[in-house]
């Protein structure tokens, strides 16, 4: 999609959706024709619900097409089981090829974007574009601008806060990359922000900077009108359920930030335990000199002390990568969440004074004024659009955690696993008899 | 414990080592060892008139440890711990065994036991006692010397002890040594009574001796630099053992604040609540597993410690070694200035310079008659010094021929030790490192029920 005036793109917003195809009218078109393009998710999806499975936001009556936030959230309705179509996806994004580039000005790195679609959003079915870490917190500002009623993912921290970590040291490229890497997947597999016009072009656009400069010239209307809500409205009660999310992630974000420190405390440790075995091996070694008949058995036992020490050290290496930013991650994420859903408070709480004001008026109309029809209409489309993504949040989370946490537990086994195989290889040779003193 | 007396005429030289006829090299620590009675050209003073005490298999134990208090010396409120010494016969036939004395001592009476040891039987290489006072201690154990854990851990040190000096050829015949098993009342005089202290050769005596000493033999100073080296080496692994034992304790226990957090998470949670919650619960019993690891390792590190303290017990045969090399030197030399001072009279020459020749030079030359008579008593001096010198002389070769001897027994006994300790270490190793992964695999497969 390089160069001229974006087309407009199914992504929320109710007006534009009136344009499309219902998604329930299944398109033929756009049905699999060859091995390789797959027909997008959300169509398959309706194919297995019938009319009656539809659960709608607010208990509104379906009412069909004309129903934008029905609509909308019914796409995020149905995206949520993603274990019944797993491999059918029309559109994959990996993060890789870290480069370092040096100008005169500043040293940074790039990262290759490798995208490959069906979707007709696409002009071309593969896309290879350099970005670097400004571009991907660009993107994220213009998905929160646009896609306010969405939760999007966390980027990793910009700035390295702990100690003397290097920023061009290996490991911290590769953490980055494998973070920007999952950023974008999560933004990949959501049905609505995948379609996203901002997402389209930082996958596809040769040259970002462009479209950097152009400023609001993007937003939709959705984005423009919740970001005209000017705050000043103050919500007296957050609806149960919105409560309940709010609770929950004060206290996940409480629990990750424990287990977060406790897993730093433990590397810290196991880095003191390993130093403490640098020293302890060689000792054994000094005194095989001494001895005769036991220098082969203490030299054994020296180099056996020294391989646990390797195995530990690419223990705390593992969990320093993989384990804490993930961690990190998750209570970046749970923090924009709760931005969110105080952002949906407030269109709730503007919709409700302007209803009030409405009912001192005392005035003789039978219907509700167009301006509080539409903060209705605004606030339940957030409501909708903020459950089904906490839903869909819940069960990424729970995969995500899964697989973090049999991960530490797998690092952990290979760990004690090595250091079994050194200790019981050297059992023979402390058993053998020496034939000759 | 002197040996029947050999021969020959090396005077300055220290003996040869003489080919062994020891039958009995392979001495291990075992409980049931039958020391054969009488074997080497009985040895005479202070040893056995109660052989046929070891002929049969006895068994030794130190089986209990109590807290007492009574007066000391002073007339001073102490409390001390006493031991329990448990011996018993084994009737050969049945196997039974037979308990025939018990009785308590405190650690100052084992001290008192190997420092009569020590001056009596100075060629051998005389087992260690557990240390006095708990060291290398990391910060879980506790270096007060009423611990509990330290009381177990000295019992059986002090077990150990006894039993290496059973199960000694030499040792075990050692009367003292079988008073002090059996008698209760009254030993500490006993052993007084043989006046052992005043035997027993002055530090500064040893010092001088080691400083001044010119023809050692080399086998023992290299046994001395070996021994030297040993203790460092081992000290230095105790140190380094103990941190290491620190940082793991400190790993293993942070663990255990998973299973609270995991808990208090998974009261949140619905799908996720009961695989973090039994995921928790095994991280709980990975913390705690460590307690048991440790303390299995304080028992390697006693058997280090055992063979840190022999080697100052090394180190001991060899300065008496040196002790008695520079004595003989100085009889020597002793004797070979009498000899020439003899001969300068004889002969009227004066080459060395001697009181009398000045005072003859000063007042007169003295009178052949005193002259005879000075003679006379140099030569009695010089026939005297003759015969000590010999007798120093088969001495100090006899002390090293037997000193050698145990030291061999002890370098075998040595490697036998701690290649098994090694051993167990490992095998100590190979235990935690299953337990890590079967706990690991537990909470593996808790997570993924997540």
């Amino acid at each position: 999609m390089a160069g001229g005036p974006p087309k407009a793109l199914p992504s929320t917003g109710p007006h534009s959706l009136r344009d499309m195809p219902h998604p329930l009218a299944g398109s033929s078109s756009e049905e699999a024709v060859g091995g390789d393009s797959t027909p997008s998710p959300d169509l398959l999806m309706a194919r297995s619900f019938g009319d009656k499975d539809l659960i709608l936001p607010n208990g509104g009556t379906p009412a069909g097409t004309s129903s934008p936030a029905s609509s909308s959230s019914l796409l995020n309705r149905l995206q949520l089981d993603d274990d019944i179509d797993g491999e059918t996806r029309d559109l994959f994004v990996v993060v890789d090829d870290p480069k370092k580039h040096v100008c005169t000005m500043e040293t940074y790195i790039t990262y290759r974007i490798t995208t490959k679609s069906t979707r007709v959003e696409f002009d071309l079915p593969e896309y290879s574009v350099r970005r670097r870490y400004q571009d991907f917190d660009w993107l994220r500002s213009k998905l929160e601008e646009s896609q306010p009623t969405h939760l999007i993912p966390p980027l990793p921290e910009k700035f390295v806060v702990k100690g003397v970590v290097d920023r061009f040291s290996e490991e911290f490229v590769e953490t980055r990359r494998k973070a920007l890497d999952k950023f974008l997947k999560r933004i990949t597999d959501h049905p609505v922000l995948s379609f996203n016009e901002y997402f389209n072009i930082f996958l596809t656009a040769k040259d970002l900077n462009i479209y950097k400069k152009q400023g609001i010239a993007l937003l939709t209307r959705m984005g423009e009108s919740v970001k005209h809500v000017t705050g000043g409205y103050k919500l007296r009660t957050r609806p149960l359920e919105f409560a309940a999310i709010g609770d929950y992630l004060d206290t996940f974000a409480l629990k990750l930030g424990t287990i977060d420190r406790i897993a730093q405390r433990i590397i810290k440790e196991e880095i003191e335990y390993l130093v403490e075995l640098r020293e302890y091996g060689p000792v054994y070694s000094t005194w095989s000199t001494l001895e005769g008949e036991l220098a082969e058995p203490l030299e054994g036992v020296s180099a056996c002390i020294g391989n646990c020490s390797t195995a530990l050290e690419e223990l705390t290496d593992d969990m320093t990568e993989d384990f804490l930013p993930v961690l990190r991650e998750y209570i970046l994420y749970s923090d924009s969440m709760k931005s969110v859903l105080k952002k949906r408070d407030q269109v709730q709480a503007e919709y409700e004074a302007k209803l009030e004001a409405v009912a001192l008026r005392k005035e003789d109309r039978p219907k509700v004024p167009a301006d509080v029809e539409k903060c209705q209409d605004r606030m339940e489309c957030f409501n909708a659009d903020l459950k089904a993504d906490m839903e869909r949040w819940q069960n990424n989370k729970r995969q995500d955690f899964r697989q973090l946490l049999m991960g530490m537990a797998d690092k952990n086994i290979q760990y004690y696993e090595k250091c079994l195989m050194a200790w019981e290889s050297i059992i023979p040779l402390l058993q053998e008899k020496q034939e000759a003193k | 414990m002197e040996q029947a007396p050999t021969d020959p005429e090396r005077q300055l030289q220290p003996a040869p080592l003489e080919p062994l006829g020891r039958s009995d090299s392979g001495l291990g620590v075992a409980v049931d060892e039958e020391a054969e009675g009488a074997r080497e050209e009985g040895s005479g003073g202070d040893t056995m008139t109660h052989n046929n005490f070891w002929l049969k298999k006895i068994e030794i134990s130190v089986s209990e440890a109590e807290k007492r208090t009574g007066r000391n010396a002073m007339n001073m409120q102490e409390t001390y711990t006493a031991y329990l010494i448990e011996t018993r016969s084994v009737e050969h036939t049945d196997g039974q065994s037979v308990l025939t004395d018990s009785l308590w001592r405190r650690y100052s009476e084992f001290e008192l036991l190997r420092n009569y040891l020590l001056v009596y039987y100075p060629h051998i290489v005389v087992p260690p006692l557990p240390e006095k006072r708990a060291e290398f201690v990391w910060h879980k154990l506790s270096a007060d010397n009423m611990d509990p854990d330290f009381v177990e851990r000295r019992r059986i040190g002090l077990e150990n002890f006894l039993l290496r000096i059973a199960s000694h050829p030499i040792l075990c015949r050692d009367k003292i040594f079988y008073l002090f098993l059996t008698q209760e009342g009254n030993w500490k005089e006993t052993v007084n009574e043989t006046g052992f202290q005043l035997k027993a050769d002055s530090r500064l005596k040893a010092l001088n001796a080691t400083f001044r000493v010119k023809n050692p033999d080399k086998r023992f100073t290299d046994l001395k630099h070996y021994s030297d080296e040993l203790q460092s080496v081992i000290s230095h692994l105790l140190r380094v053992r103990a941190r290491v034992a620190d940082r793991l304790y400190g790993v293993y226990k942070v663990h255990g604040n998973y299973g609270r957090v995991f808990s208090e998470w998974s009261a949140i949670e619905k799908e996720m609540g009961d695989g973090l919650q039994s995921a928790g619960h095994h991280m709980d019993v990975y913390a705690s597993s460590i307690d048991d690891i440790l303390e299995d390792e304080e028992h390697y590190a006693d058997q280090l410690k055992e063979y840190l303290f022999y080697a100052e017990a090394l180190r001991a045969v060899c300065r008496k070694h040196e002790l008695m090399q520079y004595d003989l030197e100085i009889a020597a030399q002793d004797l070979a200035s009498k000899k020439q001072q003899c001969e300068e009279l004889a002969t009227g020459t004066v080459r060395t310079f001697s009181l009398k020749g000045m005072t003859t030079k000063l007042f007169g030359q003295e009178t052949p008659e005193q002259r005879e008579a000075r003679i006379k008593v140099l030569e009695e001096q010089i026939n005297e010094g003759e015969q000590q010198l010999k007798s120093k002389n088969l001495e100090g070769r006899e002390f090293v021929k037997n000193a050698w001897a145990d030291i061999e027994r002890f370098k075998e006994q040595k490697n036998r030790d701690l290649k098994e300790a090694l051993i167990s270490y490992a095998v100590m190793q190979i235990s935690m490192c299953k337990k890590g992964i079967q706990v690991w695999t537990n909470a593996k497969e808790c997570f993924s029920k997540m």
